[in-house]
């Protein structure tokens, strides 16, 4: 049927940009390449049958991204990972504060790939999920939100928190977050 | 912040500059950095933090074979035709029905194997053209650091080539030359896999409004074609498919690298 070729061809033309981002985010997620492409995989097919009921004049990045989210979720390594309890607000901002370094001392370390990449890796998962979301990904809050399935208010902390973690994880002497 | 003299917490600086404050607040965290180094300096940093962390967040990046494996599930599997079985319906109302139908569809698949076979033949015809013997290429050049400036101020749009090492098992750049098809200005690669030539056409996307889906072949040759948010990318040769579509997917793949 011609409707269902126009169809697959849109849901083509809009899905192959993203296949780098999505494997990369998958990536971060599962921590392992293998599962990661088949996160990848299935995200493409359940969009695929889903396409219907996607409507044009949204955002799809956010919608497909919401997809693999999910699809993470599920998953074995997910379900492993949501066994682990993240205090949402518990970890009071002013902690991180307290020890904020100056601009000075960041400036040295990010010129170290591999510093900021083990300090993204120490990152408790939803701070770094937030963060890669917000940079890497350059979503705004409120699609950020829909993928996680939070408030703005609560998207706007945790990207706060997560920066100021990945700050405390970067300076020279650092320790574990948390 | 919650007036203009007093210094952005940790939040709303966070928010400054991911853009996100409503216009009065970053109005007023904008002239409140006017006048305070110390929170200006504190932006400066946040800004290269999430520069860097926008770097180092890259870093997983598919292997052509894994994006070409990705690449295919972007397409249905064909479904299994129905088994066109007719119960009990009133024969000469259903029958005019399905016959207009047919008759619409027809007319639509005519019309789009027109336009497609009309794109195929023209790409083919470019493609011919540049295996003729004295064919020059307008840069001969397998490095892409030469062909991509080559460019420069002769197309409306701009593209990255992938690196070598980024390229499929035994492929190779071999040149390039400014083209025109469906009458807009396109970008034509010239490629190698193993010893069969490949055409490479890349015009920009905005300017194609057909995005007539290509056969598979014609003529004997392998056709293929992806889009990204900018450009359309077709690409045209006698090399077996699976091997065009991972030379497309490593293009596909460079287009999202700056």
């Amino acid at each position: 049927m011609p409707s269902i070729n126009v169809q697959s061809a849109t849901f083509e033309e809009l899905a192959l940009p993203l296949l780098v981002s999505l494997y990369n985010q998958a990536c971060w997620l599962a921590r392992n390449r293998t599962e990661a492409e088949d996160i990848v995989q299935e995200t493409l097919s359940k969009a695929l049958r889903a396409f219907g009921s996607f409507e044009p004049d949204t955002n799809f990045k956010a919608w497909i991204f919401c997809i693999l989210r999910n699809t993470f979720l599920t998953s074995r390594t997910g379900i492993a990972a949501s066994r682990t309890v993240f205090l949402e607000d518990q970890a009071a901002a002013s902690e991180m504060a307290a020890a904020d370094p100056s601009p000075e001392e960041i400036v040295i370390r990010l010129d170290d790939l591999a510093a900021l990449e083990a300090a993204l890796d120490e990152l408790p998962p939803p701070l770094r999920e937030v963060l890669l979301l917000c940079d890497v990904e350059e979503m705004k809050y409120k699609d950020i939100a829909i993928i996680l399935g939070v408030p703005i208010g609560t998207v706007m902390s945790r990207i706060s928190r997560a920066r100021q973690a990945l700050r405390q994880l970067l300076q020279p002497q650092a320790g574990k977050v948390q | 912040m919650n007036q203009r003299t007093d210094h952005l917490d940790p939040e709303a600086l966070s928010t400054f500059i991911d853009g996100e404050l409503p216009a009065e607040a970053q109005q007023a965290a904008r002239l409140h950095l006017n006048g305070c180094h110390s929170c200006a300096l504190q932006v400066l940093s946040a800004t290269q933090l999430k520069a860097a962390t926008a770097r180092a967040g890259h870093r997983f990046t598919p292997t052509p074979e894994t994006l070409a494996r990705l690449s295919a599930t972007l397409h249905p599997q064909p479904q299994p035709k129905k088994t066109a079985r007719i119960y009990s319906f009133r024969a000469g109302a259903w029958g005019a029905f399905a016959a207009a139908i047919l008759l619409v569809a027809s007319l639509l698949a005519w019309r789009q194997i027109r336009q497609t076979d009309a794109l195929a033949a023209e790409l083919l015809d470019q493609h011919l053209a540049t295996l003729a013997s004295g064919a020059i290429p307008q840069v001969i050049s397998t490095d892409r650091h030469t062909v991509k400036p080559w460019f420069q101020g002769r197309l409306p749009f701009s593209f990255n080539l992938p690196d070598t090492s980024a390229l499929p098992p035994d492929s190779a750049l071999k040149g390039a030359d400014l083209t025109y098809f469906e009458g807009q200005p396109a970008a034509l690669l010239l490629f190698t896999i193993h010893k069969h030539q490949v055409s490479i056409f890349l015009t920009q996307q905005a300017n194609s409004p057909l995005l007539t889906p290509l056969p598979k072949t014609h003529a004997g040759f392998s056709l293929a074609s992806a889009t990204t948010p900018n450009l359309r990318i077709l690409a045209v040769s006698d090399v077996n498919p699976a091997d065009l579509n991972l030379l497309l997917a490593s293009l596909v793949s460079a287009q999202s690298n700056n």
